[in-house]
């Protein structure tokens, strides 16, 4: 089941998305000085790789299996691993280039937006089989809001920076992280999907959004 | 009869009237895009609160290159691919497909008015030659304003289009905007590092943005290198050959070795423009 279930997944989109996500991360690496402005974008790449991996384009189809949505999101959860190896491999990148980083709040930060990413696509993929376009830019937009807008970040970091008056990320992610471990328990195990009248012809591919 | 068929194209060919109802069409969606919506709604807040205590512009200005342009980018991509599930359809009317391509380029007009009325609103807010602005001339001051304003608010959506037209992932176009975030944000960084480096000059402008000065802890803005006016030229051959990109996806025949020949003399200019904005200007860096 493991195998089938995730050949059948959105391979390309997630391993695109952190390949590119481990060249920005790369470069925030090697440029110690540009690190807390393109690791968040790195980490936000990782977050819309993990949105990814439940897209089914044959949802229709698949839905209807007598494999739960619990089981579906089990096996497509393995999928985790390639954006929080690619994580990995960008943190150990700077770790080797001696950047002195908060290392487990970053790694807390990693976690925390991988798990978004994917608790948002849990809970939109009871309403429609390919959440990953929508979710994955949905997210990147709101974890980039503290990077791209300063007002935010006077409220909200989503990223630690050693800016000692400024808002601790701690305090948002793991909040965040519990919230997101419950979203994606009921999406999967408590919610049945929702049947829409007429909503057939709206989950086909490149009408969802 | 024969006659009838061949001299009366009036039935089939799409005129001026079938583009512009095309092209208001293609507005009215992009007008009601909540992405955009989202995007010009925060162009107001951050016009609104004013200028603050920045003490340089670059504070300021890249609030509409990062909402009308990568926002608009984003609406503009959407809108583009929305209309790839009816392209069988679509597909055989008469209008061909680089006509509906410029109907839809058309819509970056509403994204370069919000730029046009955010800088008439930036200059109100912070005129023209205050010491936020460092030593550049008061020409170069708008200029740079204009580049960084009005032409992204411009080039990010036919981006888009371009994009759109031409790239299946869905999620194309929320990785260009990161990579362009992350790109302005390296080049940036080197030129604090390197601020006298010519080279470094034209990496920094090789982007749809560039910053052009740096408030200074000792006190004062110090103005880069770089020709703004050569910028706001190569942000034109930018949006250029994003056109001419969109436009080349399904064009035939004529039409298509035309716009092979406008992007290769696009491309040639864009180049010779680059060079002259990263070589002309202040020759090195000057704190004012």
């Amino acid at each position: 089941m493991l195998i089938p279930m995730l050949r059948a997944g959105a391979w390309p989109a997630v391993a695109g998305l952190s390949g590119v996500a481990v060249v920005v991360g790369g470069c925030g690496a090697a440029f110690p000085a540009a690190a807390t402005l393109l690791l968040p974008a790195c980490f936000a790449l990782l977050a819309a790789a993990a949105a990814f991996t439940l897209d089914e384009p044959a949802s229709l189809v698949v839905d209807v299996t007598p494999t739960g949505p619990v089981r579906r999101t089990q096996l497509r959860a393995v999928a985790l691993l390639a954006p929080l190896a690619a994580g990995a491999l960008v943190l150990l990148a700077a770790a080797l280039r001696g950047q002195a980083l908060p290392w487990a709040a970053v790694s807390l930060a990693l976690a925390g937006n991988i798990l978004l990413g994917f608790a948002v696509a849990c809970v939109v993929r009871t309403r429609i089989g390919e959440p990953g376009p929508v979710v994955g830019t949905a997210v990147v937009l709101v974890l980039m809001a503290p990077a791209l807008v300063p007002h935010v970040a006077r409220w909200v970091r989503t990223f630690p920076v050693s800016d000692p008056g400024g808002p601790s990320s701690d305090r948002l992610w793991w909040p965040l992280i519990a919230a997101c471990a419950v979203a994606i328990a009921v999406s999967a195990g408590g919610l049945r999907r929702r049947a829409w009248p007429g909503s057939g012809t709206r989950r086909h591919r490149g009408l969802s959004y | 009869m024969t006659a009838t068929l061949t001299f009366g194209p009036s039935a089939t060919s799409p005129g001026r009237g079938t583009f512009t109802a095309l092209a208001a069409r293609e507005l009215r969606r992009f007008v009601l895009n909540p992405v955009f919506l989202s995007a010009a709604a925060f162009i107001v807040f951050t016009q609104s609160l004013g200028p603050g205590g920045e003490t340089e512009i670059d504070g300021l200005s890249p609030y509409p290159a990062i909402f009308l342009g990568g926002f608009g980018m984003m609406a503009t991509y959407w809108l583009t691919r929305s209309m790839r599930a009816s392209e069988p359809v679509v597909g055989v009317t008469p209008v061909t497909r680089p006509v509906r391509t410029a109907a839809l380029c058309t819509v970056a007009l509403v994204p370069f008015a919000c730029g046009c009325l955010t800088l008439l609103r930036f200059v109100q807010l912070t005129p023209v030659g205050g010491p936020i602005y460092g030593p550049f001339s008061s020409s170069a001051q708008v200029a740079i304003l204009v580049g960084q304003i009005v032409m992204p608010a411009l080039g990010g959506p036919l981006l888009g289009v371009a994009l759109g037209r031409w790239v299946r992932f869905p999620g194309a176009a929320f990785v260009l905007f990161l990579l362009i975030y992350g790109w302005v944000s390296l080049v940036t960084i080197l030129t604090m590092w390197h601020q006298n480096s010519a080279l470094v000059a034209v990496l920094r402008l090789f982007a749809p943005f560039a910053f052009f000065s740096l408030h200074s802890d000792a006190g004062g803005v110090t103005a880069w290198r770089g020709s703004p006016w050569f910028f706001i030229g190569w942000q034109l051959a930018l949006c250029a050959i994003a056109i001419l990109v969109a436009l080349l996806r399904g064009a035939e025949g004529r039409v298509r070795s035309r716009i092979i020949r406008a992007l290769g003399i696009a491309g040639v200019a864009a180049v010779i423009l680059l060079v002259l904005a990263g070589l002309g200007g202040f020759t090195h860096a000057l704190t004012a």
